[in-house]
């Protein structure tokens, strides 16, 4: 009894101490086909990872467009926006830009184009952010790309934003235009309380004139006094002058407005390298029990130098050839396996053409969710693979194909 | 003797109201009971209702075009207006349905906006405060109790309340469409701020910003957007006194019962 008893107390003392990080921007939701067949995000990273309230972080990297976009979801060649996950205006967006173009407007992506892009923001909010780049496109929702976790600490009373308008006028975009907000606000709702209060002198009103509207049937209006109609009068008039009085103060006052700003731009593409290596996936199988996807490729390598498989990346998962490359998470939630690729037939010599097979084996394909790849409509599944050339240059070869997956009842 | 003569006399009887005084402070109770009642559900019901049908338009300031906010607004604001506003008159002869309807819904928008926008979500006030109406819906009753006429409110109420959203509410909005430029891009102040303020589930194009074209009409955006709104909402308003009018006969209720 008294061990029951110390556990119930131990309860509240226990959930008070533990608080699991939130990873609320529905990354695992969303389903793996959906991950892995549309944006591929490359080389995200922040610039720093703590930070006060007023500092500045840039977020930047690559990203590519999937060329097996699915057919039933709304593409990204019709309309788009480079976004950010962050719960709420924990930051400011001072600037975003992809290609060197400002995106404060939507735009469009080809598929199969890569993209770079940077997002300054400054910190507003005390607390720590796990910060998604993201890029909404119309009728499909939000692709979300890789997170990072950024602290922020300081003074959020000492946050500062300020802009200064075509007229020459620096503002405080915290507090612009409130106290002329608070104003109207505060008029028109005692104007309607006044009204409201009006008729509440008359109480009790609702049994006596429910009884009163009974017994006068359609003679009823007789019990609108003159004394009601003549203020009926000064408020229509008080209401009518307020409007106009206002409008007219907003125009003396404001002189030069501009209507709401919106439209889309176009980003030019950037100049690349043709890319010398070719692949064809022969053979994609997901085999269930050991959490492991086994693809076969042929590797075209048109370049002057042997190449070999450092990455494969699909779903913002990223599984690492240790032999080739050394790359670890950068915090506790990202989505690294640093030795989980395997890589059998390469590296592939200059000018051939060879069979390619690799593993990328490691639990994160359960624990992000993919595994819900087997019940996707289509079973078509796509990745990003980072050849590396011994020199160290990598070149990005998309792929995709038809998937299968191993149930580990005997066939697969 | 009339039917609400033998339910009232009843309750007297059942209540044990032997005197004026007593029957007097009986009235007085009710009012007391009821007309807060009424206030919460006109704040509860009006804030949904108005969060289904215009939602974003009315929660941020980059959101409020020329074209659609004065056009979608005033449709969506007129119902409760319209049915509240018929019962009370009908049954008490009360010219309030406009402006108490109205201000329930203004007292659960800011109530909601401090709390939830700005506490919980940490967006500025000056980027989340609600629009003004409450002139609207006395123009509503002050006309019904002038004209004791639905059909001359609706008319001439009605109109009046779809062309005046705009110019009421310009007092506050003006600032937030002065110019400014950002990169290269002109933006109004208010588009500024919904583009620094993020908002992860809005994405610039989702906002509806003077879609389609009114090409013979120059640049007369506003008042055209204006008269017309009027118009509709002339017919949107007498629609939903007649639904006042059906709800008032309670014919479902003595089905019912």
């Amino acid at each position: 009894m008294k061990l029951l008893l110390a556990l119930l107390l131990s309860l509240p003392a226990f959930s008070a101490m533990y608080s699991p990080p939130l990873l609320a921007h529905g990354e695992r939701a969303q389903m793996p086909q959906l991950r892995m067949r549309t944006v591929h995000w490359i080389d995200v990273q922040a610039s720093t990872s703590k930070m006060a309230v007023n500092d500045v972080v840039k977020i930047s990297g690559k990203f590519m467009p999937s060329k097996y976009w699915p057919h039933h979801v709304d593409s990204i060649e019709e309309t788009a926006f480079l976004n950010i996950g962050v719960p709420g205006p924990s930051f400011v967006r001072l600037d975003s830009r992809v290609n060197g173009v400002p995106m404060i407007r939507s735009t469009s992506f080809r598929k199969g184009e890569v993209y770079d892009f940077e997002i300054t923001l400054k910190a507003r909010k005390v607390g720590r952010y796990h910060v998604h780049t993201v890029i909404n496109v119309e009728g499909a929702g939000p692709m979300i790309g890789p997170g990072m976790w950024v602290e922020v600490t300081g003074d959020e009373a000492a946050f500062q934003n300020t802009a200064t308008t075509l007229l020459g006028e620096t503002i405080d975009l915290e507090t612009y235009g409130f106290g002329n907000v608070m104003f109207w606000s505060a008029l028109w709702f005692s104007v309607g309380l006044a009204w409201f209060v009006y008729w509440l002198t008359k109480c009790p009103i609702v049994v006596p004139r429910f009884k009163r509207t009974v017994e006068l049937g359609v003679e009823a209006d007789q019990m609108i006094t003159p004394m009601d109609r003549r203020i009926g009068v000064i408020f229509l008039g008080l209401t009518l002058t307020l409007i106009v009085g206002g409008y007219v103060y907003a125009q003396e006052k404001w002189p030069i407005t501009t209507p709401l700003q919106t439209g889309k731009i176009d980003i030019p593409p950037l100049e690349q390298e043709p890319n010398p290596i070719s692949i064809k996936l022969i053979e994609a199988r997901y085999r269930i029990p050991g959490r492991s996807f086994r693809m076969e490729f042929d590797v075209i390598n048109n370049s002057d130098r042997p190449v070999t498989i450092g990455e494969f990346a699909a779903g913002n998962l990223r599984f690492i050839n240790a032999k080739v490359l050394d790359v670890k998470p950068k915090d506790e939630h990202d989505l690294v396996a640093s030795d989980a690729l395997r890589v059998e037939g390469a590296p592939v010599a200059a000018g051939a053409t060879q069979r390619v097979v690799i593993y990328a084996d490691d639990a994160m394909w359960e624990t992000e969710r993919m595994t819900t790849m087997i019940s996707s409509p289509d079973a078509v599944v796509a990745g990003m693979l980072s050849f590396f050339e011994d020199g160290g240059k990598r070149h990005l070869v998309e792929f995709g194909g038809p998937m299968i997956p191993d149930f580990g009842m005997g066939k697969s | 003797m009339k039917a609400i003569d033998v339910v009232v006399s009843s309750a007297t009887q059942a209540f044990g109201l032997s005197s004026t005084k007593e029957q007097h402070k009986a009235y007085v109770q009710a009012d007391l009971l009821i007309i807060p009642l009424i206030v919460l559900l006109f704040m509860g019901i009006f804030s949904f209702h108005f969060a289904l049908l215009v939602g974003d338009w009315d929660y941020w300031v980059d959101w409020r075009d020329r074209r659609w906010w004065p056009l979608v607004t005033p449709l969506a604001l007129s119902v409760l207006p319209g049915v509240f506003g018929f019962l009370l008159w009908d049954k008490l002869r009360l010219p309030l349905g406009g402006t108490l309807t109205i201000l329930c819904l203004t007292l659960a928008a800011w109530i909601s906006r401090y709390l939830n926008f700005h506490l919980f979500a940490d967006f500025p006030m000056n980027f989340v405060w609600p629009s003004t109406y409450i002139a609207l819906g006395l123009i509503l009753d002050c006309m019904l109790l002038l004209t004791r006429s639905f059909f001359w409110t609706g008319l001439f109420g009605g109109f009046a309340f779809g062309l005046l959203i705009y110019p009421l509410n310009w007092s506050m909005l003006a600032p937030f469409q002065v110019p400014l430029e950002l990169n290269g891009t002109m933006l109004t102040v208010a588009d500024l701020m919904g583009y620094e303020y993020i908002r992860t589930a809005i994405p610039e194009y989702v906002r509806i910003i003077e879609e389609s074209t009114l090409r013979t009409f120059g640049s007369a955006v506003t008042p055209l957007t204006a008269v017309f709104a009027g118009f509709l909402t002339i017919m949107n308003y007498w629609f939903w006194l007649w639904i006042g009018y059906l709800g008032a006969k309670a014919i479902w209720l003595r089905k019912i019962v």
